[in-house]
């Protein structure tokens, strides 16, 4: 079966829906850790929820696997609200951040513990075969009888991974698994598990704080903030059409200079920004006329030249980065801001030095007009 | 600093190394040794008073131990399932138990009992049937256990909530999530987990029975426990048989404590 990537802001209406919050709040007395989630999760998807830390993000995964359930809303599965179903009745299995070995079982014995409490009972020759098979997929044949403090981390998140999977879950929910990785296995990781996740067809739910491993595993993104989800997208959708300058800050990088909106917003608008200039830049859904706003521009859409228009900035830093020359400049109002030169540009134009005076210029196009938010 | 402490701990054991070398003396008198000898340890295990003091003794260490650690690790897990005030409240009441004075739980115990059974027995003699001779509740080997297994009962309560609370609460919640019942969960989790810590918590226990005194003197009724055994006997005089006999009980329990912490630290161990 194949899966297709995911490049639209909500479902497909021909997407079968596994999981679904609605309208789902969760408070701990007074702090408010989720609220009013809205969010149809569709079979085969590969769905993130980043954020800071602290942002609710667990707190979302565990209504899902059932350790929590929702103050407010409904928790769906396969079309049935699942409020009252305990954690253990739920299709829907769990590695944990710190992957919650049992330590007192084999590596064999872990995996196959979900398959042991099936009842009526399933065989034990189809156990042991389905293990084996599991332990191919996650690439730990003839680690069977290894107890689990002798496997190094990331093989432990191999096994919980195992132990997870070979269930065949409705939705497999991963709470932060790369966390605990150094960075080289934490990249590894993340290829492997989008291969298993292509090669399996079961939904995955990832909770990350790392914008970059968010954006690289994903089809869609919830991109979480003090308990709400404040846009859903594909990674492109989300760093190409931000919503809220809190979404472009946090995913890539972006300049933001502050000003009010002037005139109704519809396509090209124009802002007044708080030095006095005038620029143009595209407005985002829900703005109103004399808002106060900010232009986010990304580092690599500015063009930064020896003369011609633009606005006149002094070089201040210079970080070769190999395709892409990172230049920190200063404007006398603007303040600092990041320009990403390509290595052609350098080339051709001739690169600069610290000290320089430089126009920076831009597309009005590539100047998003967002809530300041 | 150094001389003051080794002092103290001549202070401590120089007393029981006394009694453990003249258990060994060929002689009968307590004041000189006389070579080298392990014919006390014999007569004491051949004396029909000792070996019976020994079976209730065993008998009593056995049973409140095995309740003890049945009903305090089910007290332990229990509490572990509650917050609040409730919790402060038991954990308090706990330590409370393990604190008071041995002589204060003997009396309570005894007074405590004794009402009851003075509530019980002309209630069990009405309701027994015309021409039987009805049964009395008495102080006993009965009362003994009731007793032991009260005390000992908190301090299995700690030593399991202690490891239960090294425990992480991402295992259950993970056997959970793979389909295992409250129970399985349990059985196949839980309990392996904190096995060694209720072995442990058993094995501290039938020291601790074993080797009461206090409680068992105000409880035990006409029953004779070993150290009620040693101390009646010792009224007549130190024979090398009670230093034989104190020797064997010092022995046996040392190897229990022994046993149970390196159980502790094992279970500790293994869980991280
Ligand atoms: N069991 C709990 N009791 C009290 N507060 C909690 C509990 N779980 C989470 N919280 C609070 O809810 C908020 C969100 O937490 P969490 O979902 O763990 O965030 P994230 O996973 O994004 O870091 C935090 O403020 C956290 O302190
Ligand atoms: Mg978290």
């Amino acid at each position: 079966m194949a899966i297709e990537a995911y490049t639209e802001v909500t479902l497909p209406a021909d997407r079968k829906v596994v999981a679904e919050l609605r309208g789902v709040s969760k408070s701990f007395g007074d702090v408010l850790a989720a609220s009013d989630l809205n969010l149809s999760i569709g079979e085969g998807e590969f769905l993130s929820f980043l954020g800071p830390s602290g942002c609710g993000k667990t707190t979302a995964l565990r209504m899902l696997a059932g350790f929590e359930a929702p103050s407010e809303g409904q928790v769906l599965l396969d079309g049935d609200v699942v409020n009252d179903l305990d954690a253990h009745n739920r299709p829907v299995n769990m590695v944990f951040q710190q992957y919650a070995l049992f330590p007192h079982m084999t590596v064999t014995q872990n995996i196959g513990y979900g398959l042991r409490q099936v009842r009526p009972r399933i065989p034990k020759p189809q156990i042991a075969e389905r293990v084996s098979r599991a332990l191919e997929v996650v690439r730990l044949g003839g680690f069977d009888d290894r107890k689990i403090w002798e496997m190094s981390g990331g093989q432990q998140q191999r096994v919980a991974l195992a132990r997870a999977i070979i269930n065949e879950p409705k939705l497999l929910l991963l709470d932060e698994p790369m966390a605990a990785l150094d960075r080289k296995l934490r990249k590894e990781m993340q290829i492997e598990l989008q291969d298993l996740q292509r090669q399996l067809g079961i939904t995955f739910v990832l909770v990350t704080h790392d914008q970059e491993e968010a954006l690289s595993m994903s089809d869609r993104i919830c991109i979480m903030r003090d308990g709400r989800i404040v846009q859903i997208g594909s990674p492109q959708e989300l760093y190409d059409r931000p919503n809220s300058r809190y979404v472009a800050d946090f995913v890539g990088t972006s300049n933001f200079f502050d000003g009010t909106l002037q005139g109704s917003p519809e396509g090209l608008s124009t802002v007044l920004l708080d030095n006095g200039m005038q620029v143009q830049g595209m407005a985002g859904d829900g703005l109103v006329d004399h808002q106060d706003v900010c232009i986010s521009v990304r580092p690599e859409q500015m063009k930064l030249s020896h003369q011609g228009d633009g606005v006149e900035v002094k070089v201040h830093n210079r970080i070769f980065l190999g395709e892409h020359t990172e230049y920190l400049v200063s404007h006398q109002t603007l303040g600092d801001f990041l320009v990403l030169a390509p290595r052609q540009a350098d080339l051709t134009e001739g690169a600069f030095a610290v000290g320089d005076t430089a126009t920076v210029s831009w597309e009005a196009t590539a100047a998003l007009i967002l809530d300041r938010n | 600093m150094r001389f003051y402490a080794i002092c103290v701990y001549l202070f401590l054991y120089i007393p029981i190394g006394v009694i453990a070398l003249f258990s060994f003396n060929a002689g009968r008198h307590a004041s000189q040794l006389q070579g080298f000898s392990t014919k006390w340890y014999g007569k004491a295990l051949s004396n029909p008073f000792v070996m019976d003091a020994l079976e209730t003794s065993l008998t009593v260490a056995f049973c409140s131990a095995l309740f003890a650690s049945v009903f305090g690790t089910m007290a332990a897990v229990a509490l572990q399932g509650i917050r609040g005030p409730v919790r402060v409240a038991f954990d308090m009441l706990i330590y409370v138990a393990v604190m008071i004075p041995g002589i204060v739980i003997g009396i309570a115990t005894l007074i405590g009992l004794v009402t009851v059974f003075d509530q019980l027995n002309p209630l069990i003699a009405a309701i027994w049937p015309e021409g039987f001779n009805p049964p009395k509740l008495r102080m006993g080997i009965g009362s003994l256990i009731a007793a032991h297994t009260m005390f000992l009962m908190a301090l299995v309560v700690i030593i399991v909530r202690a490891r239960l609370a090294g425990m992480d609460r991402a295992l259950t919640e993970a056997s959970s999530d793979l389909y295992a019942t409250p129970m399985g969960t349990f059985r196949q989790v839980t309990l392996p987990m904190i096995f060694p810590a209720i072995l442990a918590g058993f094995l501290l226990s039938f020291t601790f029975s074993f080797d009461d005194f206090i409680i068992a003197f105000f409880v035990a009724g006409s029953e004779t426990t070993l150290p009620i055994y040693v101390f009646s006997s010792i009224r007549r005089g130190v024979t090398p048989e009670i230093n034989a006999i104190g020797t064997m009980v010092m022995g046996v329990s040392l190897l229990l404590l022994i046993s149970a912490q390196l159980l502790l630290q094992r279970g500790g161990r293994k869980s991280r």
